[in-house]
């Protein structure tokens, strides 16, 4: 059997790039997502604990779950291949050093947004995920929301996210060779788009720490808060 | 031919006296400068200098002095090739400094270029990128003529951009991972753009890549310092070429 | 010295191809058997090492860069001729050819003329298939542009960077032979002697740039590819490492050189701006297309050139030569603006220069049309003068460019050496007395990917070799007499840099042999150059060790060579008392001051053999018959 071409796909500088590009891309779609099923919180309670309760009682859900654990491992395995082989072949011992124009802040600190999204997810997925259901998932969501405490980290890992894909995007396109003059300023405004779009995690948790709701406030936390 | 004042200034050159020697920075004074010289010229001068004091002049290459041969490479003050956009530092005249200046001199510095002596690198991994598939393979006095194979003009031009690459490695230079991917992208385009280059395109594609891997340049971040630097104004779309005919090669060529 | 020029009977259309069938070929398997030294890698040595290396021949390929593509043909801007006849205008190969041995004035060999332009068609095919992006038309199909000294369009080109391209085509064929395995490169190797053995060249001694090593290298053929010497000027539109030293080690060895004084004066180069100065930079000769040249009709008028009213600019090149105007051959422009210069006309601070003005054409085209073709060579202009040439007219003035003459070949391209080729601009070449534009890819080409190939192979087979070890006397013998002048530049350890003697002999070359020789300057330059040469070697400065990555060296024993060159270049100028070309005698012109040729007594080759140091030349003479092309005034107007 043939699997030259697959061993590219992890060996060769190129051919790394596209699956973290792949990944990337679809992580990003992941994420729009994720958003739009945050955006069901203001429908209310009934909404939002109704579409939770579809996706736990769907018997595919599980697997979405094993392909999206797959597109995160791909991803940061391979960027930190990139990244950690970048890191120590870069050009070093200059007096002097400017950029002239080509770097941005998304791409000159994608290692470290990359690191800062790692460390919001794993904090994520241990207060949401793997964590007491039994309060209800609406409960939980606007509960952790009025933790001035959880919405900074939360504020803090959605800017980093915006950051990694105001680089991520385009370059994820750029990656798998879609550059056209006339398309590639279109998919760079996407991709800005896309990244600004991630504030929205953000804007959701800062809308329910400012929203005043006595009944959330008396009853108190039930949720495990990792700080 | 504007101002004609001379001047005088520093350069803080990287003073190294041989590949395995440890290096410094020097600091010389260069005094009447005159603002029509180029800024190669300086170092003659500063070298001439040198030299009459018995001691030794600066390794730098430079061979045209017309911006065409690649052979020039030098950091002027963190900027490759000099503060000019898209030009060789050979094209730099000294009318873009003024009196007292400080000029910090460097060489490239890059893994994929061993620095041989002061300013002088070793680029021969460039060519042997090349050697892997950067040509067309027909031999002397097979071919048909000429028009029997038309090109659509854009293209032609398109291959002509890419084609104007002089090998001079600052893309490698500014790339914050000393990546090699806008040169290899070029040739690889030049030759992807035009029909002549097409029955060989995944071959080259596959071979190139893995010869530029092996040289030890880093890997694409899509920052696009290279194309930002090039002297011959080359663009990125070439790496996102390079990309697509790399990837299709692997997913659906038999190799 | 015999001059056998081998030039095939039979009629001129049949002489090339009858000739390769009568040359020896080796068989296929043999071919890797035999050992092709091929030094120099712009447009003759890399079309031949990979024309060669395809035919299955061991070749090593020495060049004195960090890499074979940088070799100076990267620079030649315009374009490269063929015959082609695409745009329907009469060309044919027989008016290539005719162009070319008048563009030389009578003083080329009509046989390789002729061959030239025969394989002139067969390079753009070659070249198109392999890649090389020339400029096309809508329809996809090539364009042409016009070049001075024709009145036909057969120039093929690559916006301002046609010799990049060629030279990046050729080089990319041999890569591939790299790959191959038939080719190795040896960068960074600077040959210093030629080695013969039983009067057969089997070898060269060349110079580690990087270690100072001497290294022996043997083989069957050695095909010098090693470019011109027009830095024997010191400013020159040559790169900085172009010397004559490959070609006049070999003169040394018995190679005869010939017409050393027909050099190439370009007419439209950046003029100097100081003594700073490094080189001089051309601008393509394809913007007398649409430039055009004047001064102003007042002595010292000092106006800006846009304050110069239309009736007060004297388009002198149109004036004087209706028929081609902007578009008369190298030498001819390049006289023209030294006469109007040196009468008091010439513009810019030095008042050695001449407008070269686009104005017209950007009012008739659009700037965006003018940018198109010729956008590089306008941002060139900008960052070398800091003007831009949209908004007022260029400054131009002539600089050396070009060398027709050099190791003197016959029909093979073989020096008077066996073994020892010649190819391109090191050769005494196809160009006569002058090359006109966009001719010398066309050469260096047509010699390396066409005919070296039949020649040399045609040689291999005809002959029989002895094995050779680069451990015999002849090696060591070489290596050490290399040793031995390298340690006597070392010895001097004088207070003037290489540069600085590099200048003091250049200033004498373009003052006394320049553009304009007389008896009088010439006997000057005579009685100058041997008082600069002695300076050198009593008071050169050179800094470092001689087993290391020393600049200075390489500078100083280029220098060296040119040193001695040049006193061949005066003699042979001298002896040529009439005009031609590129090479004007001021006591040989026509009463309207044009160069007046002398056909009874310089209807030759003039070929100089090196008689031992310290004593004078031999001259010995290959006479030019034209059986072809009636010999006439050559007129332009």
């Amino acid at each position: 059997m043939e699997i030259t071409f697959i061993k590219r796909f992890i060996t060769t500088s190129i051919g790394r790039k596209a699956v973290m590009a792949v990944s990337g891309l679809l992580l990003g779609g992941f994420m729009l997502v994720h958003l739009a099923e945050n955006l069901l919180l203001f429908k209310g309670e009934a909404a939002y604990n109704g579409w939770v309760d579809m996706l736990l009682s769907n018997p595919v859900t599980p697997l979405l779950e094993l392909g999206l654990l797959f597109l995160f491992l791909a991803h940061i395995i391979t960027g930190a291949w990139v990244r950690v082989e970048d890191f120590l072949n870069a050009p070093s011992g200059y007096e002097a050093r400017k950029w002239q124009g080509g770097r941005t802040i998304g791409s000159a600190t994608m290692l470290y947004t990359a690191a800062a999204v790692l460390a919001y997810l794993a904090y994520h997925m241990l207060t949401f995920r793997f964590t007491d259901h039994s309060m209800g998932f609406y409960q939980m969501v606007t509960y952790a929301f009025r933790d001035p405490v959880f919405v900074a980290v939360y504020v803090a890992g959605s800017a980093a996210l915006a950051l990694h894909l105001s680089h991520g995007m385009q370059s994820a396109f750029q990656t798998l060779g879609v550059n056209h003059p006339k398309y590639t300023p279109l998919i760079k405004i996407g991709g800005i788009l896309v990244a600004v779009a991630m504030t929205g995690f953000a804007l959701i948790s800062v809308y329910y720490l400012l929203g005043i709701d006595i009944k959330a406030a008396q009853a108190g936390y039930n949720v495990v808060i990792i700080r | 031919m504007k101002g004609s004042k001379h001047f005088s200034v520093t350069v803080r050159a990287w003073r190294q006296a041989g590949p395995a020697e440890p290096g410094k920075m020097v600091s010389y004074k260069v005094k009447d400068i005159s603002p029509d010289m180029s800024f190669l010229e300086m170092l003659d001068i500063l070298n001439d200098d040198l030299l009459k004091k018995g001691e030794t002049p600066i390794t730098f290459e430079s061979d045209c002095r017309e911006g065409i041969c690649g052979s020039c490479g030098l950091v002027v003050n963190g900027d490759v090739h000099g503060p000019d956009e898209h030009s060789t530092v050979c094209q730099l005249h000294m009318r873009r400094f003024s009196d007292g200046d400080v000029i910090t001199v460097e060489p490239w510095r890059v893994k994929a270029f061993p620095i041989l002596k002061d300013l002088a690198v070793d680029r021969s991994a460039l060519d042997r990128v090349i050697a892997a598939g950067g040509f067309v393979s027909i031999n002397t006095g097979a071919a048909a003529d000429a028009n029997a194979t038309p090109v659509e003009k854009d293209k032609a031009e398109e291959a002509m951009d890419a084609a104007a690459c002089i090998g001079c490695g600052a893309c490698v230079t500014s790339c914050p991972n000393g990546a090699g991917m806008l040169f290899t992208g070029a040739k690889i385009s030049q030759l992807a753009l035009l029909p002549q280059g097409g029955p060989e395109r995944a071959k080259r594609a596959l071979s190139m890549v893995a010869a530029m891997d092996k040289e030890g340049f880093g890997n694409c971040t899509n920052e696009y310092e290279c194309e930002a630097v090039c002297p011959k104004d080359i663009k990125v779309a070439n790496i996102a070429r390079m990309n697509r005919e790399f990837l299709l090669a692997n997913l659906f060529s038999k190799r | 010295m015999k001059l056998d020029a081998k030039i095939p009977a039979g009629p001129i259309e049949k002489k090339w191809d009858s000739h390769k069938f009568n040359l020896k070929l080796v068989n296929p398997s043999n071919r890797r058997k035999y050992d092709v030294l091929v030094v120099g890698s712009g447009l003759a040595g890399a079309s031949a090492a990979a024309s060669l290396g395809e035919l299955g021949f061991n070749v090593k390929v020495f060049t004195l860069h960090d890499s074979t593509r940088r070799a100076h043909s990267i620079a030649a801007q315009g374009g490269i001729n063929a015959a082609k006849n695409y745009p329907n205008d009469g060309d044919s190969v027989w008016r290539l050819f005719h162009d070319t041995v008048k563009g030389g004035d009578y003083r080329a060999r009509e046989a390789n003329v002729y061959r030239l332009a025969q394989i002139s068609n067969q390079i753009i095919d070659h070249c198109a298939a392999i890649g090389v992006p020339f400029g096309r038309e809508y329809s996809g199909l090539l364009s042409n542009r016009s070049f001075g000294g024709a009145q036909v369009s057969r120039t093929f080109y690559s916006r301002g960077q046609t010799g990049q391209q060629l030279l990046l085509g050729a080089y990319s064929a041999m890569m591939r032979q790299v790959a191959a395995g038939t080719v190795t490169v040896l960068p960074r190797r600077e040959m210093t002697d030629v080695v013969l053995k039983n009067g057969q060249a089997r070898g060269i001694t060349v110079r580690n740039l990087l270690t100072g090593e001497l290294e022996s290298h043997s083989g069957h053929a050695v095909l010098l590819c090693t470019g011109g010497y027009a830095n024997v000027f010191n400013l020159s539109t040559n790169a900085g490492s172009c010397n004559v030293s490959a070609a006049w080690a070999a003169y040394k060895r018995g190679a005869g050189f010939a017409n050393p004084c027909f050099t190439q004066i370009h007419p439209t180069c950046i003029p100097r701006s100081g003594d700073h100065q490094s080189k001089l930079t051309l601008m393509s000769e394809s913007l007398r297309n649409d430039g055009r040249v004047w001064v102003p009709k007042a002595k010292g008028d000092k106006r800006p050139p846009q304050d110069i009213p239309e009736a007060e600019r004297d388009y002198y090149l149109e004036r004087r030569y209706p028929a081609f105007g902007n578009l008369v051959p190298r030498d001819i422009a390049s006289r023209a603006a030294k006469t109007v210069a040196d009468s008091g006309y010439g513009v810019g601070p030095s008042s050695q220069a001449v407008y070269l003005d686009f104005r017209d054409s950007i009012k008739r085209k659009g700037e965006n049309k003018i940018k198109d073709e010729y956008g590089n060579l306008f941002d060139m202009y900008y960052q070398i003068t800091d003007e831009n040439a949209y908004k007022s007219p260029m400054r131009i003035y002539p600089a050396p460019h070009y060398s027709m003459g050099g190791l003197w070949v016959d029909y093979n391209l073989m020096t008077t050496v066996p073994g020892l080729f010649a190819l391109g601009e090191a050769n005494f070449s196809d160009h006569g007395a002058n090359r006109l534009g966009a001719s010398a890819l066309m050469q260096g080409l047509a010699d390396g990917f066409f005919v070296a190939p039949s020649t040399v192979s045609g040689y291999l087979g005809a002959n029989k070799f002895e094995a050779v070890s680069t451990g015999e006397k002849e090696f060591t013998d070489s290596s050490k007499q290399v040793q031995d002048r390298v340690n006597r530049l070392l010895a001097v350890k004088g207070k003037k840099t290489p540069a600085e003697l590099h200048r003091q002999l250049g200033n004498v070359m373009w003052n006394d042999v320049g553009m304009g020789r007389s008896e009088a300057t010439l006997k000057k330059a005579l009685k100058k150059i041997p008082e600069i040469r002695e300076e050198f070697w009593k008071n050169v400065a050179i800094s470092g060790a001689d087993k290391d990555f020393n600049q200075t060296l390489e500078k100083a024993m280029k220098v060296a060579d040119f040193m001695e060159f040049s006193e061949l270049l005066v003699k042979d100028a001298l002896e040529r008392n009439e005009s031609c070309g590129g090479h004007f005698r001021e006591e040989s012109c026509t009463p309207e001051g044009e160069a007046k040729r002398d056909d009874a007594n310089f209807s030759h080759a003039a070929v100089w053999e090196y008689q031992g140091e310290g004593k004078e030349a031999a001259l010995h003479k290959e006479a030019l018959t034209f059986e072809n092309i009636k010999m006439a005034e050559r007129s332009y107007k």
